[in-house]
């Protein structure tokens, strides 16, 4: 389960996130959009740990991240957009590596299948400078799926994925939902939200303007209603926009 | 104006506004404040012009430096240069190779790039020989030493473009390498003449300033000036004391850095392609960085060809440390000791010239070695966290302790150099013990080389804590990455960098010392034990003190953010 109460991150004095506050159960996928800038890496970033927050609590399968950072950590896994890896480690390393760091003890059993699922088996003695993007990013993803995390935050995870590689991509991440695991999908692929998604959050300018079920955000905004589900997230991410009233979390 | 002069000149200017808005931070703030007063107490600050200053512009200095002007291009050509000089970013590649551009125009717009760098090493080294005493003003020094810089830099530009484009002709390349060798052989022929010739002369040198004297007089006389000769035409004028000097010489010299100008722009053909390449490994690896500025580029990683065996449980620092290692062992460049173990080899002949044996002179080399390997080591092997800030946000995802995350960093570059150092110095203790010459008694001996690895693994310890403090809190400031350049250009910021870490050290030494020394004279401890005990507490102090250090490293780290970095 994630938790997430108030979280507030300020760049000097830009507020990149305002008082955000959310909760994601145990198989549930919620989908985090907004337009460029809205707040949305900002957000992950500070759930996976990687910023701190200006204010506000986040709370990864009942570990605070301010003062259990390290058990919050190990029950997570942030697939960001950009694969960030080491050029000088082999596939393989890597996933000892994070194996050792994560407590996987049977790494030896399971990074075949890992490595089978992602098309990674060839490459298992090659540098990531030798792998193509989308390779890479099966890499971070086998990384981050390596210790079977209970909260998974995506970062627009389809990026430089062929069409198999979407939909493997799409099936995992339903597979580990309903396994039990909590996760935050953010994506500018509005269809994969629509499709893998219970709950939208929906950030303009860092700051929740719905939040909900897409037929709950659209009982909020009633002028919404009949609209495509494009439609209705130009509406509500537009500075243009009114500011609706938020769905209760 | 010119649209490559518009692009230099508006990156520089934007770039120098980025670093200058990060003043706002205090912490920048204060850095910039210690950084101005370093600079002008090392550069600017008014000195006596003695004559023992000349030593900067003397015969020998002149010819020392033509022989590392040889050395450094021999390495370049025999050896393979690093692609720094060829590489462009991602941007210029996207936006420059499609356009309706020349590829002459591409080179001289690298030309211009690298200017920036010549201009600004070229000041530095105008403040610090300044000092020299002589009547030539800093201005046509400057001239003199900008000419010998863009030489070297060309000279570097046009190599790598031709072994790039040997490396794509197969056999042919090696007929063409060999044609480079045998040139560097002939000079190097001509250098072991004249010091055959002048043998007894250097061998007779009471002292290593007496030495490198004899040796700047056999450098200067045929027939080693025969095969040196090319080169010191670039060199002389940065060395010339007088204005009819300098005007005598400086013609020579511009001719020489016009002639390199008309090679390289007439070595096209292979540009691109080379350029692509060496384009392409920088991009491979630095795509994190979202290219606000550039960074060091060195070779792609070696092949995993060969891995550690890392076990399935432990401490997660144990992880950083074997992943670090094997950073090490892929990027690692030999190359970039040459100079080192030039240098020491020449204070070893030095030591051997005053009087010594041959034990004698290979334990004065690997101690030399093992000193430079110290001061300079952390320049040139940085698997630590000067390369891993570039993957700070990957760093931080991961579950461990950001003050574990610094120890385990610092130690995967403390402990190889460390034990490269011991080896080093258990050399030089071998071989001692085969001399005649004997400078300390052998209980001295035997308790330095007991107390040696205290002493190695403190003073590493220490060095390259300073050196990642600078890479977590200055990250827009200093550059990341797996290598510093190295090339002559950079010759002087990395001066004042190493400079700046020495003293920080010797700060850091003050308590550790005075602690050690006031508990030997307590104890009233005879010499070989005291000076044991000196170096034992002054290295637990000194370890204890960067610890803390560390610590205090670790939460700065837990604040850094990626947007600071790159």
């Amino acid at each position: 389960m994630i938790t997430v109460q108030s979280l507030t991150k300020l760049y000097g004095d830009f507020t990149a996130v305002r008082s955000l506050s959310f909760e994601v159960a145990a198989g549930e996928v919620l989908g985090l959009v907004g337009a460029n800038g809205a707040g949305k890496t900002t957000t992950l970033r500070c759930l996976a740990g990687i910023i701190q927050p200006t204010a506000g609590s986040i709370t990864i399968d009942g570990h605070d991240m301010r003062s259990d950072a390290i058990g919050a950590k190990r029950a997570l896994a942030f697939i960001p957009d950009e694969p960030h890896l080491f050029e000088y480690l082999s596939v393989e390393e890597h996933l000892r590596f994070i194996a050792r760091l994560y407590g996987v003890s049977d790494v030896d059993a399971r990074m075949p299948g890992l490595l089978q699922e992602l098309e990674l088996a060839e490459k298992r003695r090659s540098l990531p400078g030798e792998l193509s993007r989308g390779m890479r990013q099966k890499l971070a993803i086998a990384c981050g799926l390596l210790h079977d995390p209970s909260a998974l935050i995506l970062d627009e995870p389809l990026t430089g994925l062929d069409p198999g590689g979407m939909r493997r991509m799409r099936e995992t991440i339903q597979t580990r939902a309903s396994n039990g695991a909590a996760v935050i999908l953010s994506s500018h692929l509005l269809n994969l939200v629509e499709e893998l998604c219970d709950r939208l959050l929906v950030v303009r300018r860092g700051e929740c303007v719905a939040f909900g079920s897409i037929d709950e955000i659209i009982a909020a905004h009633p002028h919404l209603a009949g609209k495509s589900l494009e439609d209705v997230f130009l509406a509500l991410t537009s500075d243009q926009a009114a500011p609706g009233a938020p769905a209760a979390p | 104006m010119n649209a490559f002069l518009y692009l230099t000149w508006t990156s520089a200017r934007n770039r120098i506004w980025f670093q200058l808005r990060r003043v706002r931070s205090p912490r920048y703030a204060a850095a910039l404040i210690v950084g101005a007063i370093y600079i002008w107490s090392f550069l600017l600050r008014p000195t006596p012009r003695g004559p023992g200053s000349s030593i900067f512009l003397g015969q020998a200095t002149e010819m020392l430096v033509t022989l590392l002007a040889v050395i450094t291009l021999m390495g370049t050509w025999v050896f393979g240069s690093d692609t720094t000089a060829l590489a462009f970013t991602q941007a210029e590649l996207s936006l420059l190779f499609p356009g309706p551009l020349s590829r002459r125009q591409l080179i001289g717009y690298k030309l211009y790039r690298a200017q920036i760098a010549v201009l600004f090493n070229a000041v530095i080294w105008v403040f610090v020989l300044r000092r020299g005493g002589t009547a030539l003003p800093s201005p046509l020094r400057a001239i003199g030493i900008w000419a010998l810089f863009s030489t070297l830099n060309l000279h570097r530009l046009g190599a790598a473009i031709l072994r790039s484009s040997w490396r794509e002709h197969g056999g042919a390349a090696m007929r063409r390498t060999r044609w480079s060798v045998l040139v560097f052989i002939a000079i190097g022929a001509s250098i072991a003449g004249g010091v055959f010739m002048h043998r007894a002369e250097l061998f007779a040198a009471p002292s290593i300033g007496v030495f490198f004297d004899a040796l700047g007089r056999t450098l200067a006389t045929p027939p080693a000036i025969i095969g040196l000769y090319p080169f010191h035409l670039v060199v002389a004028p940065t060395f010339a004391h007088t204005l009819a000097e300098w005007s005598r010489e400086i013609p020579l010299a511009l001719l020489v850095l016009a002639a390199h100008a008309w090679w390289v722009l007439r070595t096209d053909a292979a540009f691109e392609d080379a350029a692509i390449e060496a384009s392409a490994e920088r991009a491979k690896r630095l795509d994190a960085m979202r290219a606000r500025r550039s960074v060091a580029a060195v070779g792609a990683p070696r092949p995993a060809t060969s891995s550690l065996r890392l076990a399935e449980h432990g401490h997660p620092a144990i992880a950083i440390i074997w992943k670090n290692t094997l950073c090490l062992r892929r990027t690692a460049q030999l190359r970039l000791f040459i100079g080192p173990l030039v240098m020491a080899i020449a204070v070893g002949a030095a030591t051997s010239g005053a009087g010594a044996d041959f034990p004698a002179f290979l334990s004065t080399t690997a101690l030399v070695l093992a000193a430079m390997m110290l001061i300079f080591g952390g320049r040139l092997i940085r698997n630590d966290l000067r390369h891993d800030m570039l993957n700070l946000p990957l760093l931080k995802s991961l579950p461990i302790a950001p003050g574990d995350i610094v120890l385990a960093e610092v130690a995967s570059a403390a402990l190889p150099m460390s034990a490269v150092q011991m080896v080093l110095i258990l050399i030089a203790y071998a071989a001692m013990l085969a001399s005649a010459v004997q400078p300390f008694s052998p209980s001295i001996h035997v308790a330095l080389l007991c107390v040696a690895p205290f002493a190695v693994i403190a003073l590493n310890l220490a060095l390259l804590t300073i050196q990642n403090a600078t890479a977590v809190l200055f990250p827009a400031w200093i550059r990341l990455g797996p290598a510093v350049n190295t090339g002559v250009e950079a010759l002087g910021q990395n001066v004042l960098a190493t400079l700046a870490n020495l003293i920080s050290l010797g700060v850091a030494l003050v308590v550790p010392l005075l602690i050690s020394w006031g508990t030997v004279v307590w104890m009233h401890q005879q010499r070989p034990v005291a000076i044991a005990l000196v170096i034992v507490l002054s290295a637990v102090v000194l370890v204890a003190e960067t610890y803390g250090a560390m610590r205090l490293l670790g939460t700065a780290l837990a604040r850094a953010e990626p947007a600071q970095s790159g």
